[in-house]
């Protein structure tokens, strides 16, 4: 998704994540209207198939690296939850400082912390909302390349916001926002071919 | 959520918070201590005399009265002596009365004679000792060191009582059975049964109580109360006590006087419920990022709520048991401020009870107060981790009346728990509302003023104060309004206690009596003026006295009428005491007459204090009957009086037209005004003269009222203190929690080029202002409270105390400001480099 400020990027994934209700029309996941859901159960499907990287970051500061990551695994339940985290930090090259806190660490590894986390429960939707934008360009390259590896692996959906067209040019479809609106729905045409 | 999973996420939450967590703590733990040392003494002298009760009573069975025990009574005694081999039984005699040295010093006593076998159990501690039950000689005595030392007597020494000779034969030590030690009219006196036989003390109309002491194998103790109980006539004021009852007259008053101090002890708590609010608040408020995340993360609402609140009541719980530690070490150290005012007993400072108590209250607290804060979480929008201004969303008026509610109802359930009385609670709570309403609201009112005022041209330092005081997000508000309650504690006992002791300390009217002579006998009298005439005695008075049994009232016989009777105050012993009856041709000038009118009537009449008829259940024109020694005497009502009691003169409940008693047998009390200095001699010379009567001296009296009040309000000032101590840590807390913000602004101003000397100054105008406020504040409405307290509860008169008025607040802000300089040192501290770079 691109679209200059104030052009409705953030408050789109706000409602595909049931973190904001629309005013009207629906919000449709796999088929299913959840603009009437109750907290709980819209809490309860974030949890399942839901997963956030934020370009603050927004790690939890009293947590470790590894905690964090652990967190959404240990809300699904999952058995070998603590494997995985470490597992997953390993992937985003951090195995080694698994134990640091945010504080720590600085806004790459953060980032790469943040997309350990986000993948742990193997959501079907990943939303990001300018990943990249606190990196520096070198960074901001790794953890894109990161996000792309994880979804070719689990075959996630990945809503991008982002400013920067170089970025938007490796997603399948770009949706320009413009006053709340959508601009241009471009579809990368050879890959929907094949 | 699992369990496991709860606990480990309360675990990494309590990560780097150790100073909220001991803000917490510390504020828990002063109201949970003062709720535990006030409910554990109260347990611990409870458990102590039951463990103790039998050397407290001096038996297993005890039979007591004011009045000659009954002959069916007397009868059933030798019964269960005799019929039980392993019984005992002894007579116990005690009275006050005059005794004196041969050269001529009096002194008031005690007097208590015992028969062979005193005590069953416990010791009489003598010296030099004794044989344990040995029986005392008729001319023996055994005198406290206290007499002793006043009246020059060693052993061998001799005293007159009754008329007759006695000689020392041991100081006493330790009295097992002496339970009522804090008012006693004099050092106490011991002679044998016999030995009380020589005098005439205890002849017609003496205010003698009497006690029969039985002993018995244990299995018997019950059964053969019960036997003594049936033979104890309706309405005859014999007591049959077990020792299993255990003094229940004194457990109940000491069970009365800590549910009292258990309230104060409570306000100490709800101080702390207030600060944990605040740190609940604060520490939610910073964490709200944390939980919009956790929300995204798909942790549900309620979830939320829960894992905050398992913390809450984690930390309720370890704040509680910090107050039962320091509750019990203070346990550990009380009993010595209650030497003199208890039996000699030994109080363990592990209560159990009482340390549950302190739990359940300090958790329930901790959970009640920190609901607001807690329940605003719910409403955290997870939309905040894509938009930072997303705020919490407000609740619904419902659900803030619902949570006001709420703490409404706990703090009621809490005040119930410590007092057992609804009425009692509902009041706890009225005032606790009211005064934190009035205080908040005073508090918003000053600091808007503040705010105003602090635009003027004033030095900057001052300023920057005053204008610190009124800024958003302070904290100072909640702070303020606690500091206030407990300076409002504070203020309102100092003035309560002071102006009791004053009322106890004052000079009696210019013409009041300062000695009663009681025990007089008619014949007696002349004799008695003359001497109380040469001594200087003015406002002299003497009254005939006829004692005399309720026998019916309207036709209900007076057993019947003490079944009904209410069990406190003197709602039974109207029915079931002596009472004396006088005789008076005008009423003295401190009665009115209310309704009906004095002797106007043809029928024998009596007149009534108003008080005493309602709780006797007479009205104008009822028929009273009194047994006067066996003879019945009819009286009919007609007139109901106030009587004004301090005025110290002779005034009775019931007075009885004149000739109507002329042929009972009578006894006279006699009053008058002597002379300062002159008591002594006085009593000396009533002594020589006339050893049967007992000289009583008001002065003497009161001091012992007001020595016994002082050190109960020693530990009232105490459970103040805590009062105070919970503000002061709130305080504290308040301002710590804004160290992050105080920090950067000392860094400013310190770029800005302020000195380090400059911001303290800052600082303590602020924090001072914060005191004075709360100290002024509270001041005023514990005066108020003082005021209502002595002048429509205790009917007394109010004096203004300007110094307790002029200290009060700058003592507050003095603390107010080493708390605050205390808590900001960090801030102090800090290099602006540190705070500029981490922007």
């Amino acid at each position: 998704m691109l679209g200059p400020s104030g052009s409705g990027k953030s408050t789109l994934l706000g409602l595909i994540a049931g973190l904001d209700r629309p005013t009207s029309g629906e919000v449709l996941i796999d088929g299913v209207p959840i603009q009437d859901m109750s907290e709980d159960a819209l809490a309860l499907l974030r949890r399942r198939s839901i997963g956030f990287v934020f370009q603050s970051f927004l790690l939890l500061g009293n947590l470790t690296a590894f905690e964090n990551v652990l967190l959404p695994l240990e809300l699904a339940g999952t058995d070998d939850g603590r494997a995985r985290a470490q597992a997953l930090l390993a992937t985003v090259g951090l195995a080694e400082r698994a134990h640091h806190y945010p504080s720590q660490l600085s806004g790459g590894e953060q980032q790469r912390v943040a997309l350990a986390r986000a993948f742990g429960p193997r959501p079907r939707i990943l939303l990001a909302d300018e990943p990249t934008g606190n990196l520096d360009r070198v960074t901001g390259q790794v953890v894109l390349d990161m996000l792309d590896a994880l979804r070719r692996e689990d075959g996630t959906t990945l809503v991008l916001v982002t400013h920067d067209t170089e970025v938007a040019s490796r997603a399948d479809r770009r949706i320009h926002l413009r006053d709340g609106r959508i601009d241009r729905d471009e579809t990368r045409a050879h890959e929907s071919v094949v | 959520m699992s369990p496991y999973l709860a606990v480990r996420l309360m675990a990494r939450e309590a990560r780097g918070s150790a100073a909220r967590i001991a803000f917490f703590v510390a504020c828990l733990s002063v109201g949970v201590a003062a709720v535990v040392a006030v409910s554990g003494l109260s347990a611990g002298i409870d458990s102590a005399i039951r463990a103790e009760a039998r050397p407290l009573l001096g038996a297993d069975v005890a039979v007591s009265a004011e009045a000659p025990i009954p002959e069916a009574v007397s009868h059933a005694v030798d019964a269960i002596a005799r019929t039980r081999p392993a019984a005992g039984v002894v007579a116990l005699r005690e009275l006050a009365t005059v005794v004196s040295v041969p050269s001529g010093s009096s002194a008031l006593v005690l007097l208590k004679a015992f028969g062979a076998g005193y005590p069953f159990y416990g010791t009489l501690e003598t010296d030099p000792s004794r044989e344990p039950g040995a029986p005392l000689d008729p001319e023996g005595m055994l005198v406290a060191p206290e007499l002793a030392s006043r009246l020059h007597l060693g052993i061998g020494g001799e005293l007159r009582i009754g008329g007759q000779p006695f000689t020392v034969r041991g100081l006493i030590r330790k009295e097992p059975d002496k339970v009522n030690v804090s008012f006693s009219l004099g050092p106490r006196v011991m002679i044998s049964i016999d030995g009380l036989a020589r005098t005439d003390l205890e002849g017609f109309g003496s205010r003698v109580e009497r006690r029969i002491l039985i002993r018995l194998a244990d299995a018997d103790v019950a059964r053969a109360a019960e036997e003594l109980r049936a033979a104890v006539p309706d309405a005859s004021g014999v007591r049959v006590q077990t020792y299993a009852d255990a003094q229940p007259a004194l457990r109940e008053g000491i069970r009365r006087v800590g549910r009292f101090l258990g309230l104060v002890a409570l306000v100490s708590l709800i101080l702390g419920g207030i600060g944990v609010a605040q740190t609940v608040r604060a520490w939610l408020a910073s964490r709200l990022d944390a939980i919009a995340i956790l929300k995204c993360l798909g942790m549900r609402p309620r979830e939320i709520v829960t894992l905050y609140g398992a913390e809450t009541l984690a930390l309720g719980l370890l704040g509680s048991l910090v107050g039962v530690a320091a509750g019990t070490a203070l346990l550990a150290f009380t009993p010595r401020l209650l030497v003199g005012l208890l039996p000699a007993l030994t109080i363990s400072p592990w209560q159990p009870a009482a340390a549950g108590r302190g739990i359940a209250l300090g958790t329930g607290i901790a959970i009640l107060f920190s609901v607001p804060a807690l329940s605003a979480a719910r409403l955290v929008p997870p939309l905040r981790v894509l938009r930072r201004d997303a705020e919490p969303l407000v609740p619904s008026p419902l659900v803030r009346a619902g949570v006001a509610l709420a703490l409404v109802l706990g703090v009621f359930a809490t005040a119930y728990v410590q007092a057992r009385s609804v009425a009692i609670a509902g009041v706890f709570v009225a005032g606790m509302v009211a005064a934190t309403l009035v205080l908040a609201g005073a508090a918003r009112i000053l600091t808007a003023v503040v705010a105003r005022a602090s635009a003027g041209r004033v030095r900057v330092v001052v300023r920057h104060g005053l204008a610190a005081l009124a800024r958003p997000g302070a904290g100072t508000l909640p702070a303020l309004t606690a500091l206030g309650l407990g300076v409002l504690v504070v203020v309102a006992i100092a003035l309560v206690q002071r102006g009791l002791g004053e009322r106890l300390h004052a000079d009696l009217p210019e013409d009041a009596p300062n000695v009663f002579l009681v025990d007089l006998k008619a014949a007696q009298w002349p004799e008695v003026k003359s001497i109380l005439e040469s001594a200087g005695a003015t406002s002299v008075n003497s009254v005939p006295i006829v004692g005399a049994r309720l026998a019916s009232v309207d036709g209900v016989a007076a057993g019947e009428l003490a079944k009904h009777a209410k069990d406190r105050g003197r709602g039974r012993w109207i029915f079931t005491r002596e009472q004396n009856l006088t005789s008076l041709a005008t009423l003295p000038k401190d009665n009115v007459v209310i309704q009906g009118s004095l002797w106007s009537d043809p029928r024998p009449e009596i007149s009534i204090e108003r008080d005493f008829a309602h709780d006797m259940g007479a009205k104008i024109g009822s028929t009273i009957v009194f047994d006067v020694q066996g003879v019945p005497i009819e009286l009919v009502v007609t007139s109901l009086r106030t009587v004004e009691w301090r005025s110290f003169g002779i005034n009775f409940f019931l007075v009885v037209e004149p000739g109507v008693l002329d042929d009972a047998p009578q006894l006279r009390v006699a009053a008058a005004r002597v002379p300062p200095g002159a008591e002594q001699a006085l009593q000396d010379r009533l002594a020589a003269a006339t050893p049967n009567v007992t000289m009583l001296r008001v002065r003497e009296i009161v001091e012992k009222v007001a020595a016994v009040l002082e050190r109960l309000g020693l530990g009232i000032r105490l459970l103040g203190g805590f009062a105070m101590a919970a503000g002061a840590v709130i305080l504290a807390g308040a301002i710590g929690a804004t160290a992050r913000l105080r920090g950067r602004e000392v860094s400013i101003l310190k770029t800005l080029g302020t000195t380090r000397r400059g911001v303290v100054g800052m600082f303590a105008i602020e924090f001072a202002l914060i005191g004075l406020v709360a100290g002024v504040i509270g001041t005023a409405a514990g005066t108020l409270l003082a005021w209502g307290v002595l002048t429509r509860a205790m009917d007394l008169e109010w004096a203004w105390h300007p110094a307790v008025l002029a200290i009060a607040p700058p003592a507050t802000a003095l603390l107010a400001i080493a708390a605050g300089i205390t808590a900001s040192a960090g801030a102090l501290r800090k290099r602006p480099i540190e705070v500029l770079r981490g922007e």
